[in-house]
């Protein structure tokens, strides 16, 4: 790199560099890009943009095994219902630092209300992908109101929730412009936006179980039950809690020179596995509570009894003991490990409902097709991308030295 | 949907009962299990730092006394002589006392060095400051009897000792009183807030009433070290 370079252009290349190319010059910036990776986040994406293409030049039935009988797949089982129940990290996080005033939580509160922004904003995405005509999607929020319909209420609160994620990471973004003003009205909005955001989850978690309600006959009746919007809601709060333990644990092997190491981030993993812990206890709960409501318990000795069982025993009483002896014994690796098998848990109890118990007693089993499946990877893998590009930007895990002693949100 | 009779429902609402009530007994354990065992006494954090606005008020410190920074009080009298005590805050930090060692009457006390010493329980001792110059003159007779007095009621019947004062105008730059006694408590007090351990959170938190023996609580094997910073007779010198 020449001196002679940098003085030409200086002003313009300063700014850029600094902001944008992590304060290399573009070249090098490049080369820095050079890793495997990058290599691999880059081979899906080549793959995947192609085929989202496809999909909406040539529409659902080309790309996809959805038909009549079985119109959601795993976009709406995996993009949209696993993506915001992840992604309620968020709101947990928010309202236990800025409400219940948490504040050893406080270092975990922009990396999951991050998490939780591009969360909802690749649902979004991944919705548009399962829309049969996406441009009509601002007719129902705005000229075409169903007030009755548990799906107008969705997209309203989406809608509202994406925005209110938006706004909440507006200190960071403004820290990393250096616009000092404008950070302090955002932060002051903190409060607000805080109350607001845990009113929109509330109802918009526990409506996504709500859809379907209007399935009792569709949806196997050990999935099926009255009380499903609450499990829908207490379920979100185990996985944004362990989703939170997850990204942070990756977070910090992948952003070690940017975390503050005055973090006692064991110490957080091992409050939100508490949390996490009694969440699932209380969740195997109400969840046995509706075998017992709806006298299921025949369909137990079944092999869709079994899976269900999997679920229950596997993926919420297990990892509730897990998280229990973890945080008592303050293993940290094991709440790790934990948190991660109670993601999948959730994965694995959307994609039950929305897929594998719908349309259960239907000849036409639904089978995603190898294009739906890439097309799921690629948005998964550009959320991660674009968490990546602003974490190494933005004081996301760390705290620049002017706003430490300020009001830091 | 499988049909229910009459007696179904109510075998199907009683087991509904039960597990919730299964559910309820078995939370409180669960929930217990999942806290763990009492954390032990750990160093203060930076939080439990910040200064209370009325941490003056955790310990009595009547108008009518004059105060010394090692935590001895004294009130004139119309006999000539001073009534010597110890404050409310080292009645509480050292507490409960089992013997209270007091100079002989006619033996000489100078202002900042050592006059008295409290015993606790277990044995070991702290030493005391004297806040004036003087000959000592009586002993507080209920001392022997009931040392546990000077901690109770460390202002009135628990007094140590009556003092004739031999430069007590001079002494005087060195006693405190009225808003300066209050400036001082705060900063004993938010000294001491910075040693507290979470098991004296009652009394850094929320107000509560300190306990007698808040030294032991806050470091069972230093106590006596950590009271002796507190009342200016630690041999490396206060750092509170």
């Amino acid at each position: 790199m020449s001196s002679s370079t940098t003085a030409t252009a200086a002003p313009e290349r300063s700014w850029a560099s600094e902001k944008l190319f992590l304060g290399m010059p573009f070249w090098a910036y490049l080369k820095s890009l050079a890793t495997p990776g990058n290599f691999l986040a880059g081979l899906i994406m080549a793959i995947g943009v192609p085929l989202i293409a496809y999909r909406f030049i040539f529409g659902l039935g080309a790309s996809t095994n959805l038909s009549q009988t079985n119109p959601w797949g795993i976009w709406i089982g995996f993009d949209m219902l696993s993506g915001v129940a992840l992604a309620a990290g968020g709101y947990t996080l928010a309202t236990s630092v800025y409400i219940f005033g948490l504040e050893k939580y406080h270092p975990v509160v922009r990396p999951a209300v991050l998490t939780g922004f591009l969360g909802y904003l690749f649902a979004v995405l991944g919705l548009m992908a399962d829309l049969g005509r996406p441009w009509n999607l601002p007719v129902p929020i705005f000229f075409s109101w169903g007030g009755p319909s548990v799906m107008f209420e969705i997209a309203w609160c989406v809608v509202l929730y994406l925005t209110v994620l938006g706004m909440e990471f507006l200190p960071p973004v403004f820290e990393w412009l250096g616009w000092s003003k404008a950070r302090l009205w955002a932060v002051r909005m903190t409060i607000g936006l805080t109350v607001f955001g845990v009113m929109l989850s509330t109802l918009h978690q526990s409506s996504l179980g709500g859809l379907f309600l209007m399935a009792p006959t569709k949806l196997h009746p050990l999935w099926y039950s009255p009380f499903i919007p609450a499990y829908f809601f207490i379920s979100s709060i185990a996985a944004g809690l362990s989703m939170v333990i997850v990204e942070s644990a990756l977070s910090h092997r992948a952003f070690a020179a940017r975390i503050d190491h005055k973090t006692d981030i064991d110490g957080i993993a091992l409050g939100l596995a508490r949390g996490a812990s009694i969440v699932l206890f209380a969740y195997f709960f109400v969840k046995l509570q509706g075998v017992a409501d709806g006298g299921r318990w025949a369909l137990l000795a079944t092999p869709y009894g079994y899976w269900f069982l999997v679920e229950m025993l596997g993926f919420i009483l297990l990892p509730s003991m897990l998280f229990a002896y973890g945080a008592r014994h303050r293993l940290v690796t094991l709440v790790r490990w934990t948190a991660a098998w109670t993601v999948l848990g959730i994965i694995v109890n959307r994609l039950n409902v929305s897929v594998i118990a719908m349309n259960w007693n239907v000849p036409d089993r639904y089978v995603p097709s190898a294009m739906e499946v890439m097309v799921s990877i690629t948005l998964v893998t550009i959320g991660v991308s674009t968490f990546r590009w602003i974490v190494n930007r933005m004081p996301v895990l760390n705290e620049l030295p002017e706003y430490r002693d300020s009001a830091s949100h | 949907m499988i049909p229910h009779d009459i007696l179904t429902l109510y075998s199907a609402k009683m087991l509904e009962y039960g597990i919730a009530v299964l559910f309820l007994l078995l939370f409180i354990p669960f929930w217990s299990y999942v806290q763990g065992p009492a954390k032990a006494p750990a160093r203060a954090t930076a939080a439990s730092r910040t200064p209370v606005a009325r941490a003056a008020e955790w310990f009595l410190t009547p108008a009518d006394r004059l105060f010394h920074r090692g935590h001895a009080w004294l009130m004139g009298g119309d006999d000539g002589l001073v009534t010597v005590g110890l404050d409310d805050f080292a009645a509480k930090l050292v507490g409960p006392l089992s013997r209270v060692s007091l100079p002989a009457v006619g033996a000489s006390v100078g202002q900042g060095e050592q006059a008295w010493s409290l015993m606790a329980a277990d044995g070991r001792s702290v030493d005391m400051l004297s806040p004036v110059d003087g000959t000592v003159v009586e002993l507080n007779p209920a001392l022997a009897a009931s040392p546990g007095v000077a901690e109770r009621d460390p202002y009135g019947d628990g007094w140590l000792m009556k003092v004739r004062p031999s430069r007590l105008r001079a002494n005087r730059i060195n006693l405190m009183a009225g808003r300066a006694v209050h400036r001082w408590m705060e900063e004993a007090a938010a000294g001491l807030r910075g040693r507290v351990a979470p098991g004296l959170g009652a009394l850094a938190q929320d107000g509560g009433a300190p306990v007698a023996g808040m030294a032991r609580a806050i470091d069972p094997d230093g106590w006596d070290r950590l009271a002796a910073t507190f009342l200016l007779t630690a041999e490396e010198g206060p750092d509170a």
